[in-house]
């Protein structure tokens, strides 16, 4: 599906609309819109998809409202290994019921730092897909706020490479690569494997960039004055730079 | 008509990014302080050019005043630079202290041949220590014979002052510099939002926290920066000047403000004071943030945006 035609099928359901404007001022990590008569059934798949990206998002959950599926949903996260408790203010995620004013597309809808979330290429869109198709409309919508941070909000995708005051080029934290760069002060070596890039040698003298260790996150750099080489490591939600 | 007004339209859309001059995110680094120093601000390429250029003067200039053994005492920009460091080591009761230089001598951070010296050494380096011992008189700074001075923990805040005000001048609204640790920022990032400033730690890879901030400076001191170990010992290069060893307790202190230099010399100040949070009294604008010894956090001063990182 085309992007513009995805965010037309989310947004359609304009009851949703004043809730993303809500959404965007919550310091919430993440919120899930879960429209679907049986909750129970699909908020555990999509917590599974979510872990990698909205990980460490705790294990409390608490209810905001009664819920009709309350007894469900709270089995269903206790086999998750979620524990239930009493108070929304401590719990890390809080479920709240609300009716919807006419039957819908069963549907979800993702909002993660005050965006609609484009799940396009993940596998929570064959889900979705697979709820749209079902033509079974459905009035009850589930609201799931995530509390906690989304983890690793700095992990690194890229390592930007400078020589001599300009930039090189980009490469992925996803590579295994050895290069090495002539420079004018002699030669640096620069080696990405497993996420994370260093130098593991260079010709300078004090070889504090042969010291310095692995950089892996969003803002880390490496830096050798006499080769006068930097590399830093760009992400998602990157430091524009660091300090000390 | 309609068609017309379409083609009109059209011919708008299509001439509108050709008039004026394109701006956009330009990054350099530059070699200065013994550091790249990083430039990343939003303008005209042409800006850009001149801009670069101004930053290298004004930084080949401060490099040329302020670097160890510079004896230029008559300068303006020296003398200028004495009074707000005066000012700060009166505040900071010495803890902050320009006439350091004969103990990074003895220690063998100026020659790189790292020693720890005897106890007499660094006697006899502690009676050069004060900045009684330098004088202001008609427009020059007169020093008692052997004092020497280590600007090391001002020179660079004052250099990032010099250079993003004259690129403010020059009409960069969006930008910052970054001299190896010391940093001014102004306007918004390429997101429009603050700038996201990492802290490293100051013991293991990754950071302490996210700074967001804007029109403010922002300096780090550690012991991690400038080191040598001898038996199992840490040496480090910000002395407290009343003792003359590497001064102990904390791990790093990031000040932030509205002044780079001041942040400098006050991360030094910090670093050194068993006192730090009577020194802050007199800075209210500033705020800084502290790792002890044991590796805790803990915050003196007015708070900036700030989000540690677990």
């Amino acid at each position: 599906m085309e992007r513009r035609e995805f965010f037309k099928k989310v947004v359609i359901t304009p009851f949703l609309i004043p809730l993303f404007l809500a959404a965007k001022k919550t310091k919430n990590a993440c919120e899930l819109y879960l429209i679907e008569d049986n909750p129970e059934e699909f908020l555990p798949l999509i917590l599974e998809e979510l872990h990698d990206y909205v990980a460490n998002y705790g294990h409390s959950f608490a209810f905001l409202n009664s819920h009709p599926h309350e007894n469900d949903l709270r089995r269903i996260l206790s086999q998750r290994g979620l524990t239930y408790t009493q108070a929304p203010a401590q719990a890390d995620l809080t479920l709240s019921f609300s009716s919807l004013h006419e039957k819908t597309l069963p549907s979800f809808t993702l909002i993660r730092e005050g965006r609609i979330w484009d799940i396009r290429s993940r596998k929570l869109y064959s889900l979705w897909r697979e709820m749209n198709k079902n033509q079974r409309r459905s009035s009850c919508l589930t609201t799931v706020s995530f509390k906690s941070a989304p983890s690793n909000p700095l992990s690194g995708k890229y390592v930007s490479v400078h020589k001599e005051g300009s930039k090189l080029g980009m490469i992925s934290l996803k590579e295994n690569v050895t290069k090495s760069y002539r420079t004018r002060g002699g030669e640096i070596t620069l080696r990405v494997k497993d996420g994370k890039a260093w130098v593991p040698e260079s010709s300078c003298r004090h070889k504090i960039c042969l010291h310095s260790p692995p950089v892996s996150f969003a803002g880390e750099r490496i830096i050798c004055v006499p080769n006068h080489f930097l590399l830093e490591i760009k992400g998602s939600r990157y430091i524009d730079t660091s300090i000390g | 008509m309609a068609r017309k007004l379409c083609i009109l339209l059209l011919a708008s859309f299509i001439l509108l990014p050709g008039c004026g001059v394109k701006e956009r995110w330009h990054t350099s680094t530059i070699l200065a302080f013994d550091t790249i120093c990083e430039i990343n601000i939003f303008c005209s390429s042409s800006t850009f050019k001149s801009a670069q250029e101004e930053v290298q003067r004004v930084f080949s200039e401060i490099e040329s005043l302020f670097s160890p053994g510079a004896d230029d005492y008559s300068s303006p920009l020296v003398l200028d630079l004495f009074q707000r460091a005066l000012k700060v080591y009166q505040d900071s009761n010495g803890c902050f202290d320009i006439t350091v230089a004969p103990l990074s001598q003895v220690w063998g951070f100026f020659s790189k041949s790292y020693v720890v010296p005897a106890p007499e050494q660094i006697k006899s380096a502690l009676k050069l220590i004060g900045m009684e011992k330098i004088e202001e008189r008609n427009a020059t700074l007169i020093l008692m014979p052997d004092v020497g001075l280590d600007w090391g923990a001002i020179a660079k805040g004052f250099g990032i002052d010099l250079a993003s005000k004259s690129l403010v001048q020059m009409g960069i609204s969006n930008g910052f510099i970054n001299a190896g640790g010391d940093l001014y920022c102004w306007g918004n990032n390429p997101s429009d939002q603050r700038w996201n400033i990492g802290l490293k730690h100051p013991r293991e890879s990754g950071f302490l926290g996210v700074l967001s901030i804007s029109d403010l400076g922002a300096a780090t001191t550690g012991d991690y920066q400038r080191y040598f170990v001898k038996n199992g010992f840490r040496y480090h290069h910000v002395f407290d000047p009343r003792t003359g060893y590497p001064a102990q307790g904390k791990q790093s202190v990031t000040v932030c403000g509205p002044e780079t230099l001041i942040c400098d010399a006050l991360s030094t100040a910090l670093f050194v004071s068993r006192e730090p949070e009577i020194i802050m009294e007199k800075y209210p604008d500033y705020g800084a943030i502290i790792v002890d010894s044991d590796g805790s956090l803990s915050f003196l001063g007015k708070t900036y945006p700030f989000n540690p990182i677990e």
